[in-house]
């Protein structure tokens, strides 16, 4: 299965025409069938085109998008309905922020080629300032097929928390695909301390696409990445392909024989102890 | 074939006279600074370590093992250090013992090399490695315990000895152990995931994980291959660990990355500090790699890598030495930006899955 994480970077965002053309080019040349798009899209394209009114800073923009979401995010999700429908190809379309029961939770949908959602997912672990921005927990993580691949989404935060990808190669999945957007700078070992550490320890294959691009004033860099167990990649580094933070998009080819060969000779999850894992279930010590 | 002959009996209390703890006490004695040097006070929440890289040479002498272990604290203490980390299967060098070892482990080092496939009758001929640690054991238990109790009563140390493979209830067991300034052992860790290599060795595997409070913070000694799980560091964090001990003896080939899968990551997960001490060098044609290092969370390492020090040589004798800040990495846990926890999400799956 070839895949593609794409960044933002590069793409005309102040007109959907634009966007959509721009969108199904990158997609064309790299022969993907499945494209993931990185959090914060909806909020980013969002301004960029003036359907949400900016403010002076991420946060107050987050709470204006927050106040107006909906009539944005129907147009966002027919738009990228339509994109994975045009294109034939499974589509996550980056994260939106959507509300139920007065409660507002960062979350990521994935579109099948016949434009229908396939899968959606809650960001389930939060930030300190997503908490003190009201955001909510989701409280399950949703498996769906792909290309006869388990396949879970992942957002933001949960990268940095084990029991995320955990939980998901214990019911199954072989491939993780990962919105997330960490602030430009030096973020390489933010980034081998999330996904990648994720990946290593549970054998699955992951898509990761890091947003580029500033919003209200935040400038958002890290590089996207197509991630597998280190001793079927180049260099045994973990990394299929990865980009630089400024790639349009990062592409690559998922061998899944070799990936299943690996589980074989170095067996991770059935070594586990569960006998020695009393009180695993409180998590984290807060 | 198991070691129960006549011979074998009569060689096992042989060891256990040249190994007994007043003759080993004697000689370390004799070579160590008197009168015992006082624990070295915690100032200011910083702890001063040293994780060990400690290359395998066989001792044919209970002696020599216990110069060179003094050596390694000796050269620790230069540096000022209060707490001193060995590596996992730190009783290997003593498989010098056994008479005619390196001829055996000539020949076994070309077998591997030719071809490594074994007939039938060669396996029945062999005995497990499991065999051989259980007979040492007897042996080898007290040495260990003697030597790193004068070691730490001497120069008023935590000495985490490392691990050894030992006999326990009919079992083999790889334990690590942690010594205290007065020379008392302060507690013990049974390696809890095992590789696959050890479970067909026999080696029984721990079943739960343990903390110990000490001067110098709670202080958690898991074995090598419990940093493979997040599971270790989670449970440790949750039962109050400030500083995780890892000895560790990578069976492979060293690479950058393939090294990065342990202790880095999990000290990132669960926001604290880990030493890691390697043993490197080549037995019996098995070749350990390893880079010992002291890290801690991005956020409070110089270079926000997550490493506080490193050793550079993958395969020779080294010395990592770094302060650790109490205080800073409980500041840290307290205010952490990233850091949340669903116990909604956990109690939902976690039952069912680890079933």
């Amino acid at each position: 299965m070839r895949v593609s994480a794409i960044t933002m970077a590069g793409l005309r965002l102040n007109d959907l025409d634009y966007y959509r053309s721009d969108l199904a080019a990158l997609i064309k040349s790299s022969g993907a069938s499945l494209l993931v798009l990185p959090a914060y899209s909806a909020l980013m394209l969002g301004l960029e085109v003036g359907a949400l009114v900016p403010a002076h800073d991420f946060g107050s923009s987050l709470q204006q998008y927050i106040k107006n979401h909906s009539s944005w995010n129907n147009r966002f999700m027919d738009l990228h309905s339509t994109l994975a429908h045009d294109l034939n190809i499974h589509l996550v379309a980056g994260t939106l922020v959507e509300i139920e029961s007065g409660r507002h939770y960062h979350s990521a949908y994935c579109f099948n080629p016949a434009g229908e959602i396939c899968c959606s997912q809650r960001q389930t672990h939060l930030t300190r300032s997503e908490r003190e921005s009201g955001f909510s927990r989701g409280e399950g993580l949703n498996i769906f097929t792909l290309n006869g691949l388990k396949t879970g989404l992942v957002i933001g935060n949960d990268a940095r928390h084990p029991e995320v990808g955990r939980i998901f190669a214990l019911r199954g999945a072989g491939l993780i695909l990962y919105s997330g957007a960490s602030e430009a700078g030096f973020n390489c070992w933010p980034q081998a301390a999330g996904m990648w550490a994720q990946v290593q320890q549970n054998q699955f294959w992951s898509v990761e696409a890091q947003l580029s691009g500033a919003i209200s004033g935040k400038f958002f860099g890290a590089p996207s990445a197509v991630l597998g167990p280190c001793e079927i990649t180049p260099g045994k580094s973990g990394y299929l392909k990865r980009g630089y933070p400024q790639s349009a998009i990062v592409t690559a080819e998922l061998d899944e024989k070799s990936r299943l060969k690996i589980k074989e000779n170095y067996p991770l999850l059935k070594l586990l102890n569960p006998e020695a894992y009393s009180g695993i279930n409180e998590g984290p010590v807060l | 074939m198991a070691l129960d002959g006549w011979k074998e009996k009569l060689y096992q209390r042989y060891l256990s006279w040249i190994c007994r703890p007043s003759r080993i006490e004697r000689h370390l004695r004799a070579a160590l600074p008197a009168p015992a040097q006082p624990a070295l006070e915690v100032k200011q929440g910083l702890v001063r370590a040293a994780a060990l890289q400690v290359e395998l040479k066989l001792s044919k002498s209970p002696l020599y093992y216990a110069d060179e272990m003094h050596r390694r604290v000796k050269e620790a203490v230069k540096e000022g250090v209060q707490l001193v980390v060995f590596p996992e299967y730190n009783n290997l060098p003593l498989l010098g013992l056994l008479p005619g070892f390196e001829k055996m482990e000539e020949a076994y080092r070309k077998k591997v090399k030719q071809s490594g496939v074994k007939d039938d009758n060669q396996k029945e001929e062999e005995i497990s490695l499991a065999e051989v640690f259980r007979y040492m054991s007897p042996a080898v238990q007290p040495l260990v315990h003697t030597v790193f109790s004068c070691l730490s009563a001497v120069y008023g140390l935590h000495i985490m000895a490392g691990s050894y493979t030992l006999a326990d209830n009919g079992n083999v067991i790889n334990r690590s152990f942690l010594y205290g300034p007065t020379g008392l052992r302060i507690g013990s860790q049974d390696k809890v995931h095992l590789l696959p290599v050890e479970t067909e060795w026999n080696i029984k595997r721990g079943r739960s994980f343990s903390v110990y409070d000490t001067p110098l913070g709670s202080l958690a000694l898991p074995v090598c291959m419990d940093a493979t799980y997040f599971e270790t560091f989670r449970i440790l964090e949750q039962k109050g660990a400030d500083i995780v001990l890892l000895p560790i003896a990578n069976l492979e080939e060293y690479n950058y990355w393939l090294a990065l899968r342990g202790i880095w990551p999990r000290v990132q997960e669960s926001q604290l500090y880990g030493i890691k001490s390697a043993l490197v060098g080549t037995i019996a044609g098995l070749k350990f790699t390893g880079r010992a290092g002291i890290f801690a969370p991005l956020e409070i390492t110089p270079n926000r890598d997550g490493i506080l020090a490193e050793v550079e040589p993958y395969d020779r004798e080294a010395i990592a030495i770094a302060d650790l800040d109490l205080e800073a990495l409980h500041k840290l846990r307290s205010a952490h930006p990233w850091r949340d926890s669903n116990p909604v999400l956990y109690r939902r799956y976690f039952p069912e899955l680890y079933s």
